[in-house]
């Protein structure tokens, strides 16, 4: 049986630390006590991190296309799984833009692949007027 | 965010402490050692708690503006965390980083004398 959390955000910078912040406790909380503290840390800090990409992009899209100013950020969390998905109203986007070549100095472009390699399972879904990413890892 | 600057001779030594993210980037952007072109800043990570990528960008940012950018940031002290950042996209080959920031400054400071 899973539980839900939902956040509802508006899209503005200063609340990206609260989705990402949240995801890193609920991640702390479903696992437990039972695990290596080193290994908590490490799964606390990817769903920090892949959070933190997830809602900065929406919320930095959002600024610049002007769309409207809310967006929900939802946990379901099972005994061993944590999912975290972020919905906003910002025009659809393709994943599948190249990764920026490190050497030409890029200020942006990594959101996407660093919540690839540190997420099981990553999905993007346009659902109506709405872009819909999740994000799954399993413990 | 915190950013707390000394100096050693002519390298700016700032300790970031907190997040470096989309809400604390511009605070680095704008600093006046980092945006100084012939300025060598060592950047002592060792307090620095979080990076994404837009922090990430804002360091990358800083390096494409020196005019040594092999030399002109050098970066110590990461933790686990921040040193992941720096491995999934490849920027770690950008810099020098050293595990302690004295080490960090040595080099620093023998290479902006090699290049002055």
């Amino acid at each position: 049986m899973s539980s839900i959390i939902t956040l509802t955000l508006p899209g503005e910078i200063m609340f990206v630390r609260l989705a990402s912040q949240t995801a890193s406790l609920l991640a702390d909380l479903v696992m437990g006590e039972n695990r290596q503290e080193s290994a908590k840390h490490k799964i606390c800090h990817a769903f920090e991190l892949a959070v933190s990409e997830a809602v900065t992009n929406s919320v930095t899209h959002s600024e610049e296309h002007d769309a409207p100013q809310l967006l929900t950020v939802s946990f379901e969390f099972e005994p061993r799984q944590l999912t975290v998905s972020v919905r906003d109203a910002n025009p659809p986007f393709s994943i599948d833009q190249p990764t920026p070549d490190i050497e030409s100095y890029p200020l942006h472009g990594f959101g996407l692949k660093i919540i690839r390699e540190i997420m099981d399972k990553f999905t993007y879904l346009r659902d109506g007027d709405s872009n819909i990413i999740s994000m799954s890892k399993t413990f | 965010m915190t950013i707390t600057e000394t100096s050693k001779g002519d390298i700016a030594i700032l300790s970031l402490n907190g997040s470096l993210d989309v809400l604390s980037a511009p605070e680095l952007r704008n600093n006046r050692s980092v945006i100084d072109p012939e300025k060598t800043v060592v950047l002592d990570l060792e307090k620095l708690d979080f990076i994404n990528s837009t922090g990430l960008g804002a360091i990358v940012g800083a390096l494409s503006q020196k005019l040594q950018p092999a030399f002109g940031i050098v970066l110590s002290c990461m933790n686990d965390g921040v040193r992941s950042v720096f491995e999934i996209t490849n920027a770690q080959k950008l810099f020098h980083i050293f595990d302690d920031t004295a080490a960090a400054v040595v080099f620093a400071t023998t290479r902006q004398g090699a290049h002055a």
